[in-house]
């Protein structure tokens, strides 16, 4: 009986520990081994209570968990962190999730209180993190470093990562431009020239209807209602109009440029010379491109990973600037940043900083644009990038830098945004004329803006 | 719950009555942490508007009710879900019936059709949606190919408004068919072969035996089924979520309410909101469950 009992009370003490286990190892995101931090790194690691608890073991097996979400960007990065482990013998380890996912994933690390160390961070989402102050505040850091020398990135990238002016919480890791994927031999097929910088947008329906054959096996254009940034955000702005105003209070969905600029593209969808709205919605628009379904394709340079190493892609395609406006003679490229930030919590607040620090070197900034990674954000880097893929003209890309313009952000970009997309749907597939949706449009982000 | 019961004071008793509550205290830890706890804290945060990682609330009463009340979206969804649980649960209950009286019998290969009919069970609902998302591409998909190769037009299997929650509701029937089929099977062989054996003299046919012995004999497990079969459709996500996204033109017509309550609560991190439409939800599911609670006198069979 007495032996009964004491088994059944370890039993139990077991199963209560192992629901404990259970709980707990689901919360601690923060790295492969937790024993104590660097002593290798140029800053002392002494101003954090954090790292000061951290430091008794004295052993040197920081291992940083780095998140990102862009899988053909891993095995580059891995690379020039490695270059970083060899200088200062900080480790850090790479966990990619894909885009759909990982701010989910952020956000529950945040409330959890349990952030990767340092991770990407962008536009749409970097509001909630700064006023919550999520992040580590790099303001002073960055002012006492001589590696990092904040005047050579662009001054609008910089802008989205420093909250209400004082505090700086990322530091740019790219920037991105759009570029028109052409396919030559339908191309050649059609008998149609290849875009080049002369090319006004009405070329550009032109080539498309050209290019769309009756049958249903050949399409002249694929876009998706919820690619704005590398679509139909260009043209509004190509057309002076704009999607919010300076002040970030007011929906620029209203304006005739703005509903002009979406029409041309609902009316390119309306008029068969996309693929049927159903197959649009299923597939991807590199997918198509890919199965050689269509023969022009927007999109940005992170797409160059996936698409340069296609081998249909590199039989048949290449690379153009996109179309003008014949009335402006704009030729924007809608144009965005990464930026890397560390956790606020952190336990190795100063290993995180001396990544952060080493990804805006201008070492890093050149290798990462050298293997082709992406285009970084550091004055002076990017010529070598173009490099990258020999077959491709990824100089369209670099030529797209002239007129810049910052993707449109506010402190809720995901709300409206999201719902501005599943609107647009209805005028690509004609179910309501493009100004319709777009008043709808206005009205609603309007309310949103007006509650942020 | 025997906790009402009074201890008496006797030494056996109250030793009972401590060893009674370690051992379901595990459990109950569980269930408390990871179910109760959680269902308050949503019902205490749809009346908040949420700050983001949970802080920054500000309470505004009934504001998420009214504004739930007054969104077509949330009532779209709610008949979107009763679609998808009116096609998923009848078939997936019929067809596994079917099945498990088949595979009750003594053949050959018994336990190797049982085996394949649960494996859908055993696969990643994730994966599962791939495949079947590939499969109904109505592009490159399969099923389209055949229909073309057999000389009919392609269907645009879930891009289509009107049909395509049916789509949707055969994976989910085919991925639980053999889950269900096991229940049953473990509800035949409760049932005394004698029953069989004395229709049969009595001259009665297979069918008959089915719907006179089988039938009545396995209600108690079929009110199980149909009553947790209904629970888990009403809360179907992970099969639309994999296979649709919101550039779909049907997505309005398919999406879920626990896909809009994802959608707000983690997407655009509006929990208040989230939660005030998983307080409809779980309202739904209570009066739905309560009904068929109040029903089953009227057909299931205890002896």
């Amino acid at each position: 009986m007495k032996l009964k009992k004491v088994m059944a009370l370890m039993l139990t003490l077991v199963m209560v520990l192992s629901l404990a286990a259970c709980s707990g190892g689901d919360n601690s995101n923060e790295g492969g081994t937790d024993s104590g931090a660097s002593t290798d790194t140029t800053d002392t690691s002494s101003e954090s209570t954090d790292s000061e608890s951290s430091d008794t073991s004295g052993s040197s097996d920081v291992a940083l968990t780095v998140a990102i979400w862009d899988t053909n960007q891993e095995p580059g990065l891995t690379q020039i962190i490695n270059d970083f482990t060899e200088k200062t013998g900080i480790k850090a380890q790479i966990q990619v999730t894909p885009w759909e996912q990982y701010w989910t994933m952020l956000e529950a690390g945040a409330t959890g209180g349990s952030l990767p160390d340092v991770f990407w961070m962008h536009s749409n989402e970097i509001a909630r993190y700064s006023e919550y102050e999520m992040l580590l505040d790099l303001t002073e850091r960055i002012k006492s470093s001589d590696v990092l020398d904040m005047s050579k990135f662009p001054q609008e990238i910089i802008e989205i990562y420093n909250w209400e002016g004082t505090t700086q919480y990322a530091v740019p890791k790219d920037i991105d431009t759009i570029g028109l994927w052409y396919n030559k031999t339908m191309f050649d097929e059609a008998g149609v020239a290849y875009p080049d910088d002369s090319w006004t947008w009405e070329d550009f329906r032109a080539a498309a209807e050209k290019l769309t054959k009756d049958d249903g096996s050949q399409y002249g254009l694929a876009l998706r209602p919820s690619n704005n940034q590398a679509g139909w955000y260009n043209l509004v702005y190509g057309k002076n109009g704009y999607i919010i105003s300076d002040d970030k209070k007011s929906s620029g969905f209203d304006l005739p440029e703005t509903i002009e600029a979406i029409d041309f593209f609902a009316s390119m969808s309306k008029d068969g010379l996309m693929p049927p709205y159903e197959v649009l919605a299923e597939n991807e628009e590199h997918a198509l491109f890919e199965a050689g379904k269509v023969a022009m394709i927007m999109q940005g340079s992170w797409m160059l990973a996936e698409l340069c190493n296609n081998e249909y892609v590199i039989e048949n395609a290449d690379i153009a600037v996109l179309p003008k406006d014949a009335e402006t003679g704009r030729r924007p490229s809608i144009y965005n940043g990464l930026g890397w930030a560390a956790s606020g919590n952190t336990e190795y607040p100063e290993e995180a900083w001396a990544l952060i620090e080493y990804m805006g070197s201008e070492e890093a900034q050149q290798k990462q644009s050298d293997l082709g990674i992406v285009i970084s954000a550091y004055e002076g880097t990017m010529d070598n990038w173009t490099g990258a893929y020999p077959t491709f003209n990824l100089q369209a890309y670099l030529d797209m830098m002239d007129d810049l313009v910052i993707r449109p952000y506010s402190k809720t970009t995901v709300r409206w945004e999201n719902m501005a997309n599943d609107k647009m749907i209805m005028a690509w597939t004609g179910d309501k004329t493009a100004e319709e949706v777009c008043l709808e449009i206005a009205t609603e982000m309007n309310a949103l803006l007006a509650e942020e | 719950m025997s906790t009402r019961t009074k201890v008496k004071g006797t030494n056996r008793a109250r030793s009972e009555f401590i060893w009674g509550w370690m051992f379901i205290l595990p459990t109950m830890i569980g269930l408390f942490v990871l179910n109760i706890i959680p269902i308050f804290q949503t019902i205490y945060q749809s009346f908040f508007k949420a700050g983001a990682f949970g802080k920054g609330n500000v309470f505004v009463g009934l504001d998420n009710y009214r504004r739930m009340f007054a969104d077509a979206s949330v009532w779209q969804a709610l008949i979107n879900t009763f679609k998808y649980a009116v096609v998923e649960v009848p078939f997936s209950i019929a067809i596994a019936l079917v099945l498990a009286v088949l595979l009750n019998r003594h053949m050959r290969g018994r336990s190797l059709y049982r085996t394949i009919y649960f494996l859908p069970m055993v696969a990643a609902p994730a994966a599962v949606a791939m495949v079947w998302r590939w499969l109904y591409n109505s592009e490159f998909g399969l099923l389209n190919h055949l229909l073309n190769t057999l000389g009919f037009d392609s269907v645009n299997w879930i891009s289509n408004p009107n049909t395509t929650f049916i789509w949707i509701a055969v994976v989910g029937i085919w991925s639980v068919i053999g889950y269900n089929m096991v229940l049953f099977l473990a509800g035949l062989q409760e049932i005394p072969q004698d029953y069989y054996e004395a229709a049969m003299i009595d001259g009665a046919s297979a069918v008959k035996q089915f719907f006179h012995i089988t039938i009545p004999l396995i209600s108690p497990m079929m009110f199980f089924v149909s009553v947790t079969r209904i629970i888990a459709a009403m809360q179907v996500f992970d099969v639309i979520y994999m296979m649709m996204d919101r550039n779909n033109p049907a997505f309005f017509k398919t999406q879920s309410l626990v896909y809009l309550f994802y959608r707000y609560s983690f997407v655009e991190s509006d929990r208040g909101y989230g939660s005030a439409i998983v307080m409809l939800l779980l309202l739904v599911i209570m009066v739905i469950t309560v009904i068929q609670i109040r029903m089953q006198k009227k057909w299931v069979n205890y002896n």
